[in-house]
């Protein structure tokens, strides 16, 4: 019996230990040989996490602004609507028509981007990806990595280049904020095919030019509007999780009072 | 069968109530959201947002018709001697001074508007929904020598004076109702909103 | 059991029930199915999942008619509208997410409920029968899980629909026409899409419906197995009842909401806490639409079929590999025949039995594992080790139930209070 139900549980939790690995090993694959001490950066690009927290209503309505001001001039976000967002980000209506929208948009209109796909296509080579569901596809620590390694290039057209997705189309549009930043690379001793050989890996930045912010604010500016595109894939979560609590609460109390009675019926089995 | 220890049957009876009536409750909870699903969705909501409709073009005697919340709306303007003429049928109506039909508080009037000249009606018979048809001429030859002018609903023959309201002997039993709405300046008409001060900031 | 004896005669009762029982066998179904029904009494928690599934078959079948509602089929309005579902739907995230997770839970459950069946040799005779109906309904579920996972419209939707239909291209002679003919298209398209809805909401329901009706009726003339694998229908007592037997009603029918509380509680958390569970549940890649020019890396099918997946990687030919995916999943079909042993449950099993029986747990579980990781080598070769553990439980089975030196099945069942 308690061998059946350690299997029984084992089995039920074989998902949780896959998720738990599956989750890890996407950080720990690109890692090889780009560890590296002394690196000016104090944690390894690889590791960094968005850290946010999408119950924080006020890092939402930073992080809406950014996406205003930084991200809506090209990037779509088709499937969320401007009244809805301001409601659920508590932003009254007369500050939200200000700040946040578009002057000819209608609270009533989708978050779409004035930007024509033609155009998007003649001056990036392809058109920007929608962002509603970004957060979701991709992770939030991915966009978090994807704006903290973006840095100049020579060697590309565009002179930006990304250790996250190399040979990114999109320009470097918060280099204002976060300053310019170089590739320092260093050469590292490996074993190619049984011959040792060099190889130049990424070392650490430098910052060429500082920006309007310091990186702890441009962290922060960061993690907002990352926080932001979290809410938006997911607009319903945090009502979903207050939800749940009850949900939870009342499952477990329905199956205490049926317990109790499963164990009256049964005093008649013998 | 004996049993070797005494059941307490009020205990048994207790707990099977008590367990029933949980997941009655529980089924209850299960059902919000399934019955929840089917009232308008959020963009049904956004697209049921006020509109605005521009009344400089309109002449008295005209109507305009408008679709709000999947409702068509008539908008006409009614000339000085319309509305004065009004008052004088309402021997013929079923609910002259609209006490039983559903209109905002500032239309629960003879003229059943906001202004006299204006008037703004959802144009769903209040019989079974059909749209009623403008007869605007009066002394109608199908409608009789005393029509005053109005709408007919082809559907089922129901009968509308100008303001709406509902001639006795129609099978329907309540005025054409009147939407929530209000002026943002002379000529420019809000259907769907009746607070100026909101619709302005929306 | 004195509560009983009134229910063992069929009572048609007065009025409104007496003119509608003359009519209508309701208080005689009642009676054989719950009152007269016996059950052995020494189930344990294995034994909840058969409920449990018929449970997640309802509410699969709600949240899915409600779903159907508001998808619109078509590769260019199937995400969108999903996405309006879940965001401008009332709770319509909630209804979609009970559906998306539904289909994992029904897996979560159908895999325990079989795996009994192989622990307490549930499929041995009588009862091939009601086994093979449950291998129907394995076998109905997947295609209907696949379809439904098509649905969503989503990147891993079209390339899952892309590489489980072109197995079919492994076929020899008619596998490329059977593929274009199943596609309806060149390639995965719009009217695969539409077909793949009508067989998700009509076709295969129906016929899931009909194998589980088949599936309980085998059940009740059969009568259930227990872990002990004794057959309680040769013990009657002097009142012709199963001496180890109970009434299903009330006290199996007490026990089983015990076990819909455990699993709607455990069922809620994932739903409201961790819906997408790591990415199992619902997939990343699947919140990007559908895209012919790029395949989601890596790529991997849903949980409940990767024992599978690996099987078919696990082999560098195409065709023997297509070929021993479907003999893995077959395999099932053949238990009760070969199964040789005189005793049904593990219990009573010698070091063969149940030495195999952990091999095949292992490899199932190994495979399943090894059907989420990319295809490198290290994986490949340990998917071959599995695969080979995972078939020769299955081939090896005639011969080592009967080489098994196993004990004395007592009598009565084992049961403690």
């Amino acid at each position: 019996m308690s061998k059946s139900i350690v299997l029984a549980l084992s089995l039920l939790f074989t998902p949780w230990a896959l998720a738990a690995e599956t989750a890890a090993e996407p950080a720990a694959e690109p890692a090889a040989g780009a560890a590296v001490e002394g690196a000016a950066e104090a944690v390894n690009w690889q590791d960094l996490k968005a850290g946010n927290e999408v119950s924080n209503i006020s890092s939402l309505q930073e992080g809406a602004r950014n996406f205003s001001n930084y991200c809506l001039g090209c990037h779509s976000m088709k499937f969320m609507r401007w009244s809805r967002m301001c409601d659920d980000l508590r932003v009254p209506k007369a500050e939200c028509q200000a700040n946040l929208m578009p002057p000819n948009a209608k609270p009533a209109d989708y978050m779409v981007s004035s930007l024509r796909a033609e155009d998007a296509v003649a001056w990036f080579g392809k058109e920007p990806p929608d962002l509603s569901l970004i957060a979701r596809s991709r992770g939030v620590d991915y966009i978090y990595r994807l704006f903290k390694t973006f840095y100049v290039d020579p060697a590309k057209p565009t002179h930006t280049n990304n250790l996250v997705l190399d040979g990114i189309a999109m320009p470097a549009v918060l280099s204002e904020l976060e300053g310019v930043k170089t590739a320092v690379y260093k050469n590292v001793d490996v074993v190619v095919d049984g011959k040792p050989s060099v190889q130049k890996v990424f070392d650490h930045f430098s910052t060429t030019s500082p920006g309007q912010l310091t990186e702890a604010q441009y962290d922060k500016f960061l993690r907002n509007t990352v926080n932001f595109l979290d809410y938006a894939g997911d607009p319903t979560q945090v009502d979903r999780r207050s939800i749940g609590i009850w949900v939870v609460l009342f499952l477990l109390a329905f199956t205490g009072i049926a317990w109790l009675m499963k164990k009256d019926y049964w005093k008649d089995v013998h | 069968m004996a049993d070797q220890e005494a059941v307490d049957l009020d205990r048994r009876k207790f707990l099977t109530v008590a367990t029933a009536a949980t997941a009655g409750v529980g089924v209850v909870f299960a059902a919000t959201p399934f019955v929840a699903s089917w009232s308008p969705s959020e963009r049904a909501k956004a697209l049921g947002a006020p509109i605005t409709v521009d009344l400089s073009k309109l002449e008295p005697g005209m109507m305009l018709t408008y679709v709000w919340r999947k409702q068509p709306i008539y908008i006409f303007k009614r000339t000085p001697e319309t509305v004065a003429k009004l008052a004088a049928h309402d021997a013929q109506l079923k609910d002259p001074k609209s006490s039983d039909s559903d209109q905002p508080a500032y239309a629960t009037n003879e003229m059943r508007s906001l202004r006299p000249d204006v008037a703004v009606l959802i144009a769903t018979c209040t019989h079974l929904g059909c749209l009623p048809k403008q007869r605007f001429e009066p002394a109608d030859a199908e409608l009789g020598a005393d029509w005053p002018g109005g709408f007919r609903c082809p559907c089922h023959g129901s009968r509308f004076d100008l303001a709406g309201r509902v001639f006795n002997g129609s099978p329907a039993s309540v005025n054409l109702r009147v939407p929530p709405y209000n002026f943002e300046n002379d000529n420019t008409l809000v259907i769907g909103s009746d607070d100026a001060a909101v619709q302005g900031a929306a | 059991m004195a509560s009983n004896d009134a229910a063992s005669q069929v009572n048609q009762g007065a009025g409104f029930m007496g003119w509608l029982n003359k009519r209508l066998p309701v208080n005689k179904f009642i009676s054989d199915q719950l009152l007269e029904y016996y059950a052995p009494k020494n189930f344990n928690v294995w034994y909840f999942f058969g409920s449990l599934a018929l449970l997640v078959l309802v509410m699969q079948l709600v949240s899915g008619i409600f779903l159907t509602m508001f998808y619109k089929v078509g590769d260019t309005t199937a995400f969108e509208s999903v996405e309006f579902i879940r965001r401008e739907v009332s709770y319509g995230w909630l209804i979609q997410s009970l559906h998306a997770i539904g289909a994992s839970a029904f897996f979560v459950v159908v895999y325990l409920h079989m795996y009994r069946a192989l622990m307490y040799g549930s499929y041995k005779a009588p009862r091939e029968l009601l086994w093979l109906f449950g291998m129907f309904i394995y076998l109905a579920l997947m295609a209907e899980a696949f379809m439904g996972y098509v649905l969503p419209w989503g990147n891993m939707s079209y390339w899952a629909a892309t590489v489980i239909i072109n197995i079919f291209s492994t076929i020899p002679v008619i596998g490329p026409g059977l593929v274009e003919w199943i596609r309806g298209d060149y390639g995965v398209a719009d009217a695969t899409l539409n077909r793949f809805f009508s067989l998700h909401v009509v076709a295969i329901p129906l016929i899931l419906l009909l194998l589980v009706a088949l599936h309980l009726v085998a059940l009740r003339q059969v009568g259930s197995n227990n872990p002990d694998g004794i057959e309680i229908k040769e013990n009657k007592g002097s009142d012709g009842k199963p001496v180890d037997g109970i009434p299903f009603h009330p006290y199996y029918t007490v026990k089983d909401i015990v076990g819909v509380g455990f699993f709607l509680t455990l069922f809620a958390v994932v739903v409201f806490f961790v819906p997408t569970f790591g990415g199992l549940f619902m997939e990343e890649a699947n919140f990007e639409p559908a895209n012919p020019l790029s395949t989601p890396e890596p790529i991997a099918p849903s949980w409940y079929f990767t024992p599978y997946y690996a099987i078919l990687r696990a082999v560098p030919n195409q065709r023997i590999g297509a070929l021993l995916l479907l003999l893995a999943v077959l395999a099932f079909f053949f238990l009760p025949w070969l199964d040789r042993s005189p005793v049904k449950s593990v219990r009573y099993r010698g070091l063969w039995f149940k030495g195999m029986l952990a091999v095949f747990t292992v490899s199932f579980l190994a495979l399943m594992y090894l059907g989420l990781k990319p295809a490198s080598a290290s994986y490949v070769n340990a998917a071959r080790v599995f695969a080979i553990g995972y078939f020769s439980f299955f081939v090896l089975m005639p011969l080592y139930t009967k080489w098994d030196r196993v004990k004395s099945v007592p009598k009565r069942v084992s049961f403690h209070e």
